[in-house]
């Protein structure tokens, strides 16, 4: 396949996707979309656009490719771009490239601590013998029992700093820390517990590392990796949700959460010499963005929980028609 | 039915209704924008909205997917390659490739069809009529050999003619001899 066509095929997914992203982004703000179940049905269509859709319109429709289509039917065609030329290349390529670069550091901005992150695999658990592991069993199978779920296997840390997740996409796991009992009271506790439980029920683990490698089939997407971050937040959304709603306490969830945030990330940075340069710079805006995100979540919890929105999946198939149809015709 | 009872009707209706709208500002919204950014190009470059342009006579040709007819005679007082490279695709494509002299000055412009008959799309040549015109044997066809009025205000000479399927026009503000030799020399290049 000549390079024309492969820039071609590129900057149709990254600019398709870029279309299709603020489109969807625009309707979910203008029909007030608040129930994280439809939002994350409507972001899922962006995301499913340049996996499902575009290879299918490229294979169903060729006359797409050929110039007829492009000057008398196209209502953008990229290659109009590449008549303006910089540095001896035309601007169609220096915008797939520079928006390629784009997707590829938003990428590994997740992928490489995601990695690092995996190194030591999960903490080594030790039975809950203690109170706080006691207290933690007890709630977990409490909690459980509540939402109608079998418990997943509990690995209880009794060291370190408060931590409170799940893991696995097979054999499900719920890590909690000695610390982190210590930390949260009984009805914050159950609140955290149920949020992971919601996670669990919703195989939200396994789902995040297929969305990965979504992510790393996109990878100089950045429409697509932004898309599927924001995903991520509405996964985070649900949970909560569905914590709230088993337990009835949005606010002890509100707490739990901001009691973790503060006991973990929040923390401010030691002072001291730093070896990575401008990695302050670079760790700032993460860790507000991170910050930002736990504020916006407890903001949503001290209101009533979302009503979803009407007719939501016929208006679902109306924006996902109309947006394809729209870029059938962006070549 | 009552007056509650109907407006308890309508309410879905309008909210429908109203998303249907809200659909319809976006979807439209997001259409204007896609075709201003198509028309940029050509207003940043100042050419017609239809008129492309082409790095050189290969990319031309592989757009089209033809062959271009080139001549053969081409004098020293040109620049090769071409300036300019301009095409207009619609049912039969016209192009037309602008030649400098060798002081810099535009000297020549040779259009061609390709795909039909159909006259040289006024975007890449524009018509003007011609002040003069006589018919010119160009290889075994027919041909007019006219005066007009060239892209610089004043009188160029143009060769015009059909062979092939196609037809061609050779303006220029060089010698009538040699635009009639280039005329007679063009041929598909078999590279």
């Amino acid at each position: 396949m000549p390079a024309t066509r492969w820039v071609d095929l590129a900057g149709q997914a990254i600019f398709h996707t870029l279309v299709a992203a603020l489109v969807i982004e625009a309707l979910v703000r203008l029909w007030r979309v608040r129930d994280p179940r439809q939002r994350l049905a409507f972001r899922l269509f962006v995301l499913c656009y340049p996996l499902l859709v575009l290879p299918l319109v490229v294979l169903l429709a060729p006359e797409r490719v050929g110039e007829d289509f492009r000057e008398a039917r196209a209502l953008f065609s990229s290659r109009r771009w590449d008549d303006m030329r910089f540095l001896g290349y035309g601007l169609r390529h220096w915008w797939v490239g520079v928006f390629g670069g784009m997707g590829l550091a938003l990428f590994l901005m997740d992928l490489v601590p995601l990695l690092l992150g995996r190194r030591g695999g999960l903490p080594r658990g030790a039975p809950p013998i203690s109170p706080q592991g006691q207290a933690a069993a007890a709630a977990l199978g409490e909690v459980a029992r509540s939402m109608g779920l079998k418990p997943p296997r509990l690995v209880f840390v009794e060291e370190g700093g408060p931590v409170l997740f799940c893991a696995g996409a097979r054999t499900t796991s719920l890590v909690v820390s000695r610390a982190a009992v210590d930390l949260l009271d009984a009805k914050e506790l159950r609140a955290a517990l149920a949020h992971e439980l919601a996670h669990l029920d919703r195989l939200d683990p396994g789902l995040s590392w297929l969305l990965m490698a979504g992510r790393a089939l996109m990878a100089a997407n950045p429409a697509f990796q932004v898309v599927a971050r924001a995903m991520a937040r509405d996964a985070e959304w649900r949970a909560d949700e569905r914590a709230a709603a088993a337990t009835g306490d949005r606010l002890a969830l509100a707490s739990g959460l901001l009691k973790l945030f503060r006991a973990t990330e929040g923390r401010p940075a030691p002072p001291g010499r730093r070896n990575l340069p401008l990695a302050a710079a670079l760790a700032e805006p993460i860790a507000r963005a991170r910050a930002l995100d736990i504020e916006t979540r407890c903001r949503r919890l001290l209101g009533p929980a979302p009503a979803p929105l009407s007719h939501g999946a016929a208006r679902l198939l109306a924006a996902a028609a109309s947006v394809s149809a729209l870029l059938f015709f962006v070549v | 039915m009552t007056a509650i009872g109907a407006t308890r009707l309508e309410r879905p209706a309008q909210g429908m209704a109203r998303a249907l709208g809200t659909l319809v500002l976006v979807m439209g919204a997001a259409a204007a924008a896609l075709a201003t950014l198509d028309a940029v190009p050509a207003w940043v470059q100042g050419e017609p909205r239809g008129v492309r342009k082409a790095a050189s006579v290969e990319e031309a040709e592989r757009r089209l997917k033809a062959r271009l007819f080139l001549p053969a005679y081409f004098p020293d007082t040109l620049r090769w390659p071409p300036r300019t490279v301009r095409l207009v695709v619609e049912d039969t494509a016209s192009v037309a490739l602008s030649f400098d002299g060798q002081d810099g000055v535009p000297a020549l412009v040779l259009a061609q069809t390709v795909g039909g008959p159909g006259p040289i799309s006024p975007l890449v040549l524009p018509e003007g009529p011609p002040l003069q015109s006589s018919p010119l044997a160009v290889g075994d066809g027919e041909g007019t050999l006219s005066r007009v009025v060239g892209e610089d205000g004043s009188i160029w000479h143009e060769v015009a003619w059909t062979k092939s399927g196609a037809r061609f026009a050779l303006r220029g503000k060089v010698p009538v001899e040699t635009l009639v030799r280039m005329a007679r020399s063009a041929h598909r290049e078999g590279r």
